[in-house]
């Protein structure tokens, strides 16, 4: 964790999630000043903005930067190396290896939601219905262990953090980019199978599940507002279908990593 | 290579040990070592001495073959084989942006230490010579200092088996002199053992009580010192620094028995003598009697690296 907060990327990040929970804010305060751009009833609610907004591309981003590092830059720097030449259980170490990673995440995904929710405050007044943060956070939280176990068993396959990058931002956008082609396929041929490919696609569950965990407990103005950042419309039809593919693939991720990291040679520091 | 000949209890043992990387193979190696020895192993770069180390470490797992630390298999038995064994890697891995202080609380933490953790902590920073660096980043410390720092990470904590990967790399002759003193001290009684891998032949001559040296995975030699030159070379060197010495002198040292070179470089002679007789009682006779004032006379101080070299010429290594 201190080695994360170290590193310059962390601190990149989050300066990144300022800009991105503050200056929107700011930009639709200013365009929408008496234009009614956004109705009235809708402030309470402009929060959800900053929230949802930012899942689909910011967070599972910023999930893949933390995770595809935590395991590869150990070996890279040798650090792995010499901790397990400790009398040290390797399942600890990766537990705490994927464990420290995603506390850190944790902390990046309370901070986008605090700022979006102050932002909200600032430029739109007094925010409603906030008491469902504490579960939308839990939510995001878990739709982002995905990628985030996507690119920790990447790193741990490829042990270079470089690659680990790549690998698992290839994988996050070819599925984001693909869900889009073949929604529109669907929306065209009226395929059923166009629509069950970009179901199972990665970024369907991860993007669906906190908008179906939070759109029954919002009151319907919250659309205008969830169709201003493109978060109204669900992919997975049901709730429990997204969880059951957001499980399935991490646990797979997981496994795979753990498998590889128990049975393999620890690798040497590379140059 | 078998070699049973080990001290003590056994620490360490390789049995049949095999690693095969695919295209290069090291083993199968035989080997048992003692508690309260200082082993020193050699090999030139690529003969497998990292490997051994590794796979004694748990870090890789033997093709065929079983390594055995403590009794326990360091892969399925990790924490058991390792609870006292202390590693410090030949390029210190650490990061910069911890103190010493914080490195150590670290390990202390990893190792379960149930003692006073300041106090263990100042003791190993005074022992390697960083108590004035305890607080000062690792990015900020010199090569020197971050060996240092390596050596008290594999001290702290009460070990017993010290795995050693070039300890002395960087450090000044007085650096080096202490370090020697306390790996001895560290292995005096049968307390603990050390087993250390390295370039610096008189480093090794002058602390370790056993010599290993390996060529392509497998183990040529081993012994002591003195028993891996005896083994090695057919020739000992005795280097005589007098003044005085008549051209009669030098000419009577070169009629003596099995003497079969002497070489003048001011008032120092190296004298090569078939065999290993040791012939410095008679040489200095002769050199007393013959009026000259004599200094010093011993055996050569870079016997073993001679032996090394010859060791490996004999298996087919020129450089």
């Amino acid at each position: 964790m201190k080695r994360a907060i170290a590193k310059r990327k962390v601190l990149a990040l989050l300066a990144f999630t300022i800009l991105l929970d503050t200056f929107p804010y700011y930009a639709l305060s200013t365009a929408t000043n008496g234009t009614g751009f956004i109705p009235l009833p809708a402030y309470p609610y402009i929060w959800v903005a900053g929230v949802f907004g930012l899942q689909p591309l910011f967070l599972n981003f910023t999930a893949i930067l933390i995770a595809a590092s935590a395991m590869s830059e150990e070996y890279e720097q040798g650090t792995a190396e010499l901790l397990l030449s400790k009398p040290v259980r390797r399942n600890d170490y990766f537990a705490g290896k994927f464990l420290g990673g995603f506390i850190l995440f944790l902390i990046i995904l309370a901070f986008n939601i605090l700022l979006s929710v102050g932002s909200a405050f600032t430029f739109f007044g007094p925010q409603a219905s906030l008491e469902i943060l504490p579960g939308l956070f839990i939510v995001q939280a878990f739709s982002s262990l995905i990628f985030y176990s996507l690119a920790f068993m990447l790193g741990e396959l490829v042990r270079r953090s470089s690659l680990a990058y790549i690998f698992s931002s290839a994988v996050f956008f070819a599925s984001f980019i693909i869900s889009g082609y073949l929604g529109l396929i669907y929306s065209l041929t009226g395929k059923e199978f166009y629509r069950t490919v970009q179901i199972y696609l990665p970024t369907s569950p991860a993007n669906s599940l906190p908008v179906q965990y939070a759109s029954p407990l919002l009151p319907q103005t919250v659309g205008i507002v969830l169709r201003f950042v493109g978060a109204d419309n669900t992919i997975v039809p049901t709730i429990e279908l997204s969880v059951a593919i957001l499980l399935a693939y991490t646990v797979t991720a997981i496994v795979l990593a753990a498998g590889y990291f128990w049975y393999a040679d620890i690798s040497r520091r590379m140059g | 290579m078998s070699d049973p000949s080990s001290q003590g209890p056994l620490v360490l043992q390789f049995q049949n040990t095999v690693k095969d990387y695919g295209g290069k193979k090291i083993g199968p190696v035989d080997l048992n070592i003692g508690n309260g020895e200082i082993v020193g192993f050699l090999g030139p770069n690529g003969s497998g001495k990292t490997t051994c180390v590794r796979l004694m470490l748990g870090l890789i797992r033997p093709s065929s073959g079983n390594v055995r630390v403590n009794g326990y298999d360091p892969i399925s038995r990790h924490v058991q084989a390792l609870n006292h064994v202390a590693y410090s890697p030949e390029l210190p891995n650490i990061q910069t942006f911890l103190t010493p202080t914080e490195l150590l609380t670290l390990v202390l933490h990893e190792l379960e230490f149930k003692g006073d953790k300041e106090d263990e902590i100042k003791r190993v920073l005074e022992l390697v010579g960083l108590i004035e660096y305890r607080d000062t980043k690792v990015g900020k410390l010199s090569k020197g200092m971050v060996q240092r720092l390596s050596v008290a990470q594999a001290l702290i904590g009460n070990p017993e088996l010290l795995v050693l990967d070039e300890p002395m790399l960087g450090l000044d002759p007085a650096g080096s002199a202490h370090f020697r003193e306390v790996f001895r001290e560290f292995a005096t009684g049968g307390k603990g053992t050390v087993f250390m891998s390295s370039h610096m032949m008189n480093e090794v001559e002058s602390l370790c009580t056993s010599v290993l040296i390996i060529h392509s995975g497998r183990i040529l030699f081993r012994g002591s010192s003195s028993e891996v030159i005896r083994k090695v070379l057919d020739y000992s060197v005795v280097t005589v620094e007098a003044q005085g010495l008549q051209q009669e002198t030098i000419n009577s040292i070169k009629e003596m028995p099995n003497v079969s070179q002497v070489t003048i470089n001011n008032q120092t002679i190296e004298i090569i003598i078939k065999g290993h007789e040791d012939i410095r009682p008679d040489l200095s006779d002769l050199i007393v009697k013959s009026g000259a004032k004599l200094y010093t006379i011993k055996t050569a101080d870079n016997m073993l690296e001679r032996a090394y070299i010859e060791a490996l010429k004999k298996n087919g290594v020129d450089r």
